[in-house]
């Protein structure tokens, strides 16, 4: 899109090998991430959000392929494993869902907190330390000194989730890309968390991209918006311009599915999303979400235009909702 | 953890006691050692001069309760052949077998941890099924044979080693292959479990969004991690190696327990059997019990509980 | 499927015709099971395709090597042993000994061990306690040893190896029957049986035993492999099967005083008993795969 994108995609696609057949988990979705901003991927479990940022930082599991047109992170192809290999942990770090599965549970949170700095930065075990401590400290978890020497299985789950974040930004990256980081955890601890993470993107101009199922958290912290379905991006957009005005039946949706403080009144039926995500193996013709899109018709079943506005940018048949 | 092994330590001395009775009884409800003892063709009288002079006479469960307080002693009686004592007899021979079951415990796990590691890494291709392949084999081969196919190849035919003795380092190369070679494809596919069990954890892909070393994340994440379960087996196997040893000592005379008790048998020297037998079993529970011991230890989950 | 669904299903084939395939597609387990097969023949007509009696000694016709060396003759494929006796009709009648071992004591130590491992799982508590103990006991003693002293004290003969061994080597059906049980155990149909009055014996051979036959043969498999290792390693050392029987084990003890000149005489029964032992392996492999596929991933 833009000059100054720091993560450009375009064209990615990641097939999985199944027992039933390909499985096409990203079907070619194009976005990029300019310098200190925060773009949310949202949608539903299985629509590829997941494999997309697994893609992007080549992490992908074996049976998974990956094409993309551009991979390119300020210019630099990552897509090359050698460039990638160089700066992931570095310059672009990632958060993942689980905290308490993501921690070697064998070795100290200092242990694990200081080696990626080490490996990049070539620092001294002192050095390493200082840095760990300060940003311990930083994400709020008070005695950082003495964490340092405890095991993973010895914090709570929203410590482990501080102490993930501090893990990506010890090497101070300029991209971090944080999967789904407060689904596991409870109701207020995401909150903080997700607090964390826009103060932290805020104070240190990291371009973040977080991956959530979650409207609501987009909404708070978003200020851009891709939204996927089925693998593709079916909408996509400043937040200002997703929430005030989506064209995408499936935005609307899962839109509809937010409660709003003061819109909503108690009692008051939220909207739901009839039947469930379509199967991924095989080929796939037409709109994805017509099967369960209110707005339906036979010409949902061939080829559905690109439409834009602007930055605006959605997949359907239908010009503006009716 | 320290209710943990005190636990672990009652059960291995009640298994230890265990044996004892078992091989103590075993041995002496199976034939008369006065006869044993007095040899083909003596006279009754001689025959009962030798049971009075042993302690025979008298009831078993006295003659156990005897032999277990004496063997609590570190007295382990006398050999019937050598006419010496059995504990001497028994500490002379063990240095050779504990080298022995060492070295082919070592050896089985430098083949079968790399083997292991590479077959779980390149899962599903030509690596893992050729790893897999030589366990099976591995495991076919009884060890008898594989022993004398080694003495066919590097005694006979290169000369490189010799047949049978103690005497220098080169007589323990043949028998530690021959003894380590059988445990290794049990070791390979544990650490081959455990390798892809681990690597597929979602710390290994935290390592790799480090962006750490292939290196560090498969040794330092993965192994790590994999290895612990081989420390209790490598406890277990060395028990079935120092037992295995009778076969292996006994083909290359090697001159340990192994071919000592093999002998004894052979001569009917029961005082001898029995004490390799009970050896080796507290050995094995002492073994276990260090290997739990180490296992919980290498878990920092219960150790730092 | 309708001609508007975005995504066509693919149709899965029945369980049964999975099963089928899976089993023949196994490439391990249809070349175990196949090896294993032709051996088994072999020992069943032993009497039929047994070129000689494989007692009668030629002691003008010694030491006669096989047919691939230059010296064989067709008279004698696999050659003579010392005492002039055919070697391939002494391995045909040997198949009957390792498979005799192999199955009887995998029969008597698989009653003790299932036995004990069922009563185990089911009851827990004290009777738990008792098998754990006297399972941990066995694994103490040294297995080889223990059958060498008692065979020397008895005296060695097939059926006193099959007795020794078969009361030696319960103690990996025991552990396994012990988890298998106690897992069948905490299933719903079992606390149905229960709950409908069943006696402890109709839930135990009626419900559980059924849900735990697949791993019980799975064991059972490795542990005739195993006993058939044993019992070549006992008559290898002369404290086994006594000749003149042709043990496979025996015969390798019997040829070692000639391997410099005759290793054949070594090779072969050393390579049959690899070769059966693998065929059991295989299919007790396979087997684990079929009853239990995430095992192996």
């Amino acid at each position: 899109m833009s000059g100054g994108a720091i993560l450009d995609v375009r064209h990615l696609k990641v097939d999985l090998a199944t027992e039933r057949g390909t499985l096409h988990a990203v079907r070619d979705i194009s976005f990029s991430v300019e310098p200190g901003r925060t773009l949310c991927i949202v949608g539903e479990s299985g629509c590829g959000k997941s494999m997309t940022s697994l893609a992007i930082m080549d992490l992908l599991p074996k049976s998974a392929r990956r094409t993309a047109e551009t991979l390119s992170f300020r210019g630099e192809d990552i897509g090359s494993p050698k460039v990638m290999g160089r700066l992931r942990g570095d310059r672009i770090a990632m958060i993942f869902q689980e905290p308490m599965t993501a921690l070697n549970p064998a070795y100290t949170i200092g242990d694990q907190l200081c080696e990626a700095y080490r490996h990049h930065r070539k620092a001294s075990a002192r050095e390493a330390r200082e840095k760990a401590i300060a940003l311990l400290e930083r994400v709020g978890i008070a005695s950082a000194g003495d964490r340092l020497g405890q095991f993973p299985h010895q914090l709570s789950g929203g410590l482990r989730q501080r102490v993930m974040i501090a893990m990506a930004l010890m090497c101070g990256p300029s991209l971090l890309i944080a999967d789904e980081p407060t689904t596991a955890l409870d109701v207020t601890i995401q909150a903080q968390i997700l607090r964390l993470l826009a103060e932290l993107q805020e104070e240190l101009g990291i371009a973040l991209v977080l991956i959530t199922h979650d409207l609501g958290i987009v909404a708070r912290i978003a200020d851009d918006v891709a939204v996927m379905y089925a693998g593709q991006i079916v909408e996509q957009g400043k937040a200002g311009d997703i929430f005030g005005d989506p064209h995408h039946p499936y935005t609307r949706g899962l839109i509809d599915c937010i409660p709003q403080p003061g819109k909503t009144r108690p009692g008051e039926r939220l909207g739901t999303i009839a039947n469930t995500v379509p199967s991924l193996v095989g080929e796939m013709r037409g709109c994805a979400f017509r099967d369960r899109c209110p707005h339906a018709r036979p010409v949902c079943a061939e080829d559905v235009p690109e439409r834009r506005a602007g930055d605006h940018m959605w997949r359907c048949v239908l010009e503006a909702l009716p | 953890m320290l209710r943990f092994a005190t636990r672990r330590l009652a059960l291995a001395l009640l298994v230890a006691l265990t044996v004892s009775a078992i091989s103590f009884f075993l041995l002496r409800l199976s034939g008369d050692i006065a006869i044993a003892l007095a040899g083909e063709g003596a006279r009754d009288i001689d025959i009962e001069a030798i049971r009075a002079q042993y302690g025979l006479d008298r009831p078993l469960l006295f003659q156990y309760g005897e032999w277990l307080l004496q063997v609590l002693g570190g007295d382990l009686g006398t050999s019937l052949f050598f006419r010496t004592s059995v504990g001497a007899l028994v500490l002379d021979k063990l240095p050779v077998t504990l080298i022995l079951g060492i070295s082919s415990l070592l050896f089985a796990l430098l083949i079968s941890i790399p083997l292991g590691v590479l077959a779980a890494i390149y899962r599903n291709t030509w690596i893992d099924r050729l790893a897999l392949s030589i366990a099976v084999v591995g495991q076919a081969l009884p060890n008898f044979f594989f022993a004398l196919i080694l003495v066919m190849i590097f005694s006979i035919g290169l000369r490189w080693l010799p047949v049978s003795g103690s005497g220098s380092w080169q007589n323990f190369v043949m028998p530690t292959i021959a003894l380590g070679y059988y445990v290794a494809p049990a070791f390979m596919r544990l650490v081959r479990a455990g390798m892809v069990e681990v690597l597929s954890a979602d710390y290994i892909r935290t390592a790799r969004a480090k962006g750490l070393s292939r290196r560090s994340v498969i040794v330092k994440h993965a192994l790590r991690n994999a290895v612990v379960p081989v420390v209790s087996l490598s406890a277990v196997q060395l028990g079935y190696l120092l037992g295995g040893s009778v076969v292996i000592e006994t083909i290359f005379a090697l001159d340990g327990l192994g071919f000592l008790a093999y002998e004894s048998i052979t001569q009917k020297d029961f005082p001898v059997t029995q004490a390799v037998v009970m050896l080796l079993s507290v050995f094995y529970v002492l073994l276990t019990f260090v290997g739990d011991l180490v296992n919980a230890w290498l878990d920092p989950r219960i150790r730092v509980a | 499927m309708t001609e508007s669904t975005a995504f066509a299903a693919v149709a899965m084939p029945s369980a049964g015709a999975r099963l089928r395939r899976r089993v023949f597609g196994h490439k391990s387990l249809v070349f175990g099971a196949s090896l294993l097969a032709v051996i088994v023949l072999v020992a069943l007509l032993a009497p039929l395709i047994a070129p000689y009696d494989p007692y009668a000694q030629n002691l003008l016709a010694r030491t006669q090597p096989p047919v691939w060396y230059e010296a064989g003759t067709w008279a004698h494929p696999l050659g003579t042993d010392n005492l002039g006796r055919d070697y391939l009709s002494r391995m045909i009648y040997g198949a009957r000994i390792s498979l005799v071992i192999g199955f009887s004591v995998m029969v008597i130590s698989g009653l003790i061990g299932t036995t004990m491992g069922l009563l185990a799982g089911y009851f827990g508590g004290t009777v738990d306690l008792v098998v754990t103990f006297l399972v941990t006991t066995r694994l103490a003693m040294p297995v080889i040893l223990v059958a060498l002293a008692i065979v020397a004290i008895l005296g060695g003969s097939l059926l006193v190896v099959v007795l020794v061994l078969g009361f030696l080597k319960w103690d990996r059906f025991a552990v396994v029957m012990r988890s298998a049980t106690q897992q069948v155990r905490s299933q719903d149909y079992v606390a149905a049986a229960q709950a409908a009055g069943a006696s402890t014996p109709r839930i135990l051979f009626g419900e559980v035993l059924p849900n735990v036959f697949a791993q019980l043969v799975v064991v059972a498999t490795l542990e005739a492999a195993s006993a058939i290792l044993l019992e070549a390693a006992l008559s290898f050392l002369g404290l086994g099967v006594q000749p003149p029987l042709p043990s496979w084990g025996l015969m390798i003890s019997e040829a070692k005083a000639y391997m410099f000149f005759s290793f054949w005489l070594i090779a072969i029964p050393g390579t049959a008993l690899a070769l059966l032992i693998l065929a059991i392996n295989l299919a007790g492999d396979g087997l684990r795969d079929i009853v239990a596929p995430e095992g192996r991933e």
